[in-house]
């Protein structure tokens, strides 16, 4: 089954097309990456893709439905879900509240059930917190549930933006480089909850500078250059792609 | 447990029963024919105690927008004088020169509400998707634009002499003389503070007030969580927009007229100063600030007399200079206010 669509994607900024006329599918149950070089198009395609801004051309699909331009919080409600390149923690808000935070549907967001101190708020309250803190431990953060995310280190903070986009239950999360700045160890362990994640089913979609942590991860490789789609394969398939090898070396 | 209920101890019962409670109270007491007659030498206190009420409910109001959400609204003052003037010519009767409808006050304080509401609305709508500063020059620009005109559309509001025979509601229930009204009022403004400061406190203290906290720190994160960014911003600018309007209303209704002198930038100014230095985003530490700073002001007042060769203009003058010295040393030495959070507000000490 297809899972997200992107047919014909375009933005431009001024004269600069960052992304020209990009289409790709990703179908349920795959690890993609998206590998390109600086400038490629890859975050300004994600951004498009999220509605974060507003694209010139070409349609988004989502889960079967049509979902370009649509306003992010209501892709995140349908389960598309995205990390930033710069990991981007609310700093000012304690761990727990950032998880919290992330948790749908919760009725004590309304003004009604705040004001009211419904028990239905108090209920969902209490099962967000239950599942938050399975999260942190799964992640090995649940030390740092009452700290402010401020004061995390860089690869606490990487995980803690996992763990949070996981409250979401994303059936697509879309990681914008998940390894930059990350120390070797500490990638191997994002690669073991990535393989986790989708054994259990979910999809996801992985940006990517470096090749060389994808080749082993994913099934299969987007390579963009100059904002277009040039290749599409399997890693080994792609390694070998002339073009490819040109557009890394050119670029 | 969860994060906001632990990170201030709550009041031992809650404000929102004990300012219904209040509230039911002060209204029997007004239909009662007891009053308490305070002693001669206390009215100036209690005449800024009012006034302390009334902002206080700007206050609080102004803090879940600032404090909680983040926006910078400079112009809490055009909610308040929209009500009080709304509130002052539906319930006028033939005032001097000016519309004054004569509609009972209920209707006054109703329709009060609303029309500032309304301005919330269509202030919020065109200016809260724009960047924070714009925000802040908008309603500042607003709050100056509604005072000009109170100033000069004069067959309209009465321009700078304003509009009395405003009906007082309060005053109206005893006999017993201004003393007993300024009780009265006090009691009643009292129960209505406490149980806005009770709701609001409700609000930033639940999930809702942690997703508030969330856009300040980071609308496009928030809004990628699946939040509604811009629906959250227009209730809180719209929430606030209408307890202030309320506010102004009480304030034409106990003063029986409204003035462009009771809504000057002035307000705006105090209420600001006072969320500082209590610490923005902590809901009582406001009010411990709003109380210092009308205080301050209170207490110079008589100061005044006690110091030869000053006169009052240039007294007037010292006072603005000694406020702004303390929000400087406040700025500078404790960013976060007196109560507030350095880590929840992302500032350092």
């Amino acid at each position: 089954m297809t899972l997200l669509a992107v047919d014909g994607l375009r933005r431009s900024f001024g004269s600069l097309v960052a992304v020209d006329g990009v289409s790709f599918e990703i179908e349920a149950g795959e690890i993609v990456g998206m590998i390109g070089p600086n400038g490629a198009g890859k975050t300004t395609t994600f951004n498009c893709i999220l509605s974060v801004i507003d694209s010139d051309a070409g349609t988004v699909s989502f889960d079967g439905a049509d979902v370009t331009g649509g306003p992010p919080h209501a892709l995140a409600r349908r389960g598309l879900v995205r990390t930033f390149q710069q990991t981007r923690e609310l700093e000012t808000l304690t761990v727990a509240d950032n998880m919290l935070l992330a948790a749908p549907e919760h009725p004590g967001e309304r003004a009604w059930h705040a004001v009211g101190r419904t028990s239905t708020s108090a209920q969902r309250e209490a099962a967000a917190r239950e599942r938050a803190m399975e999260l942190l431990e799964v992640f090995d953060i649940a030390g740092m549930v009452e700290e402010y995310a401020g004061n995390l280190s860089g690869g606490q903070r990487k995980l803690l933006e996992l763990a949070r986009s996981l409250m979401l239950d994303p059936k697509l999360l879309l990681l914008d480089e998940p390894f930059a700045g990350v120390n070797p160890s500490l990638t191997n362990e994002i690669v073991g909850h990535i393989e986790a994640l989708n054994d259990d089913g979910m999809t996801l979609l992985i940006i990517e500078h470096e090749l060389e942590t994808l080749t082993d991860l994913v099934d299969r490789l987007i390579v963009l250059a100059d904002g277009q789609v040039l290749a599409t394969g399997p890693p080994a398939a792609i390694m070998e792609n002339e073009e490819v090898i040109d557009a890394y070396l050119g670029g | 447990m969860s994060d906001g209920a632990s990170r201030f101890e709550e009041f031992p019962v809650d404000a929102v029963h004990v300012g219904l409670t209040l509230f039911v109270l002060a209204v029997l007491f007004l239909y009662s024919p007891l009053f308490v007659q305070p002693p001669g030498g206390t009215f100036t206190v209690l005449e800024v105690v009012v006034l302390f009420l009334l902002y206080a409910m700007i206050l609080v109001g102004l803090n879940l927008q600032f404090g909680h959400a983040g926006l910078v609204n400079f112009g809490p003052v055009a909610f308040f004088a929209v009500g009080g003037y709304t509130a002052a010519m539906l319930t006028a009767n033939e005032p001097f020169r000016a519309v004054g409808l004569g509609y009972p006050w209920p209707v006054g304080l109703l329709a009060a509400i609303l029309v500032a509401a309304a301005l919330g609305v269509l202030l919020g709508i065109s200016t809260l998707r724009l960047r924070d500063d714009f925000l802040a020059i908008v309603t500042l620009a607003v709050a100056e634009i509604i005072h000009g005109l109170l100033e000069t559309q004069s067959d309209i509001t009465g321009g700078s002499l304003g509009l009395n025979n405003v009906p007082r509601p309060i005053a109206g229930t005893t006999t017993a003389g201004d003393g007993a009204v300024l009780v009265s009022t006090i009691i009643v403004f009292g129960a209505l503070a406490l149980l806005f400061y009770g709701v609001f406190r409700r609000l930033s203290a639940s999930p809702y007030g942690r997703v508030l906290r969330a856009i300040r720190a980071d609308e496009q994160v928030t809004e990628t969580l699946g939040k509604r960014v811009f629906r959250y911003k227009l209730a809180v600018f719209v929430y606030g927009a209408a307890v202030a309007g309320l506010a102004g209303a009480l304030l034409v209704f106990y003063n029986g007229a409204a003035a462009p002198g009771f809504f000057t930038i002035n307000v705006t100014v105090i209420v600001w100063i006072g969320m500082l230095i209590g610490g923005a985003g902590s809901d009582r530490g406001v009010l411990g600030g709003l109380a210092i700073i009308m205080s301050f002001q209170l207490f110079t007042r008589f100061l005044n007399d006690q110091i030869p060769f000053v006169t009052q203009d240039q007294f007037a003058s010292i006072r603005l200079v000694l406020i702004g010295l303390l929000l400087m040393v406040i700025v500078k030495y404790r960013p976060e206010g007196i109560w507030g959070d350095a880590d929840e507000l992302g500032v350092e000490s």
